[in-house]
């Protein structure tokens, strides 16, 4: 019989709750509470999530966030930026020690993209890999990736991009260079698809979930069965959510 | 004392964007203060704020800037993806150039 590991389907919700359920998943599973877990969610309102290492003001523009009412949030992941909104977000949690994730960080990035790189393929999308960090098809963007290691436990989230919006997208991100923003923006533009573009149909989120549930199951030969946040994780998650992902001094602290 | 604050955003070979924000007295050559962020990653994550405090004092020349880095990071087990020593020396650097 296959291993069972735990699915989350927590749906939609705001940017901190989201980041703080994560963390929230990773310190149960840390203590031993409840199974490796992968987790599917979408965001609302569309945030930003910077990564760990980046400076809040000089990544976003705050301003233009307030008036279209994006959220912001820092991850606890490194990684860039990103504008959450026409998405499926998964997150796996699983002890650094479980046999089927590899020790070298690189390599583990390489194991849960292929997980999401079989959802694709269900969808009928072929992708691959491309370190660091992202999956392409036909050489563009279509899911950006992100992992950390705490509590000898590994917490790996990322993106599946159902839709994308680039324009938006700029207009909530700094540039380095104004100048060039423009190009900046048209590059972006080659380099990044979407489900929806690579289909040229709308796909819906539970499709998307259906088939990275199949993903998830095929990479890593488990059986996911859909539960629930413990009692426990939901305490630890409003706290993280009220004492750093919600606070100014944890999202501007760079 | 003469303190300067400069800026550089440096894009490491095949990896990530790494952008340096230092302030340093520029008679004694000696960083003062140092905040480096990017899209890097950085394995444990909270050893990049021990790397920035253990380069405090530091003599802005690119061997000593490099050894003490490479010392930082065997010392806490750091692993930089998409970042080096070699990277952040440079980038360093270029905040001085």
């Amino acid at each position: 019989m296959s291993e069972q590991w735990r699915l989350l389907q927590t749906g939609y919700a705001n940017a901190f709750a989201n980041m703080a359920i994560d963390k929230a998943i990773l310190v149960a599973h840390s203590n031993e509470k409840v199974p490796p877990t992968v987790r599917f969610y979408g965001w609302a309102p569309p945030a930003i999530s910077i990564g760990y290492f980046q400076s809040l003001v000089e990544e976003i523009d705050i301003n233009a966030c307030h008036r279209l009412g994006v959220d912001y949030v820092r991850r606890i992941t490194g990684g860039g930026a990103v504008f959450h909104e026409k998405e499926l977000t998964y997150s796996i949690v699983i002890a650094e020690s479980h046999p089927t994730i590899p020790k070298n960080i690189l390599k583990s990035y390489a194991r849960v993209c292929g997980a999401v790189m079989k959802g694709l393929q269900q969808l009928g999308i072929s992708s691959e890999y491309a370190p660091i960090n992202d999956i392409v098809t036909d050489g563009r963007k279509i899911s950006g990736n992100a992992q950390t290691r705490k509590l000898k436990t590994v917490l790996q989230h990322g993106t599946v991009l159902m839709d994308v919006d680039v324009d938006t997208m700029f207009s909530l991100l700094k540039v380095p260079n104004e100048k060039i923003k423009d190009k900046l923006i048209a590059d972006v533009k080659q380099r990044v698809t979407s489900i929806r573009h690579c289909l040229g149909k709308e796909v819906s989120f539970k499709q998307v979930a259906g088939a990275m549930k199949g993903g998830f199951e095929e990479e890593f030969h488990v059986d996911l069965i859909e539960g629930v946040l413990t009692d426990e994780e939901r305490n630890l998650a409003k706290q993280f959510e009220n004492e750093s992902f919600s606070t100014k001094e944890w999202n501007q602290r760079r | 004392m003469s303190h300067m604050q400069s800026r550089s955003i440096y894009k490491v070979p095949q990896g990530k964007l790494l952008k340096i924000t230092l302030d340093y007295d520029e008679t004694k050559n000696v960083i003062t203060n140092i905040r480096i962020t990017g899209d890097f990653f950085v394995y444990p994550e909270e050893a990049l704020e021990h790397l920035e405090k253990k380069l405090k004092n530091i003599c802005l020349e690119r061997k000593e800037l490099q050894e003490q880095i490479s010392s930082v990071i065997s010392k806490y087990h750091i692993e930089f993806i998409g970042l080096n020593a070699e990277s952040l020396a440079q980038g360093i650097m270029m905040c001085v150039s």
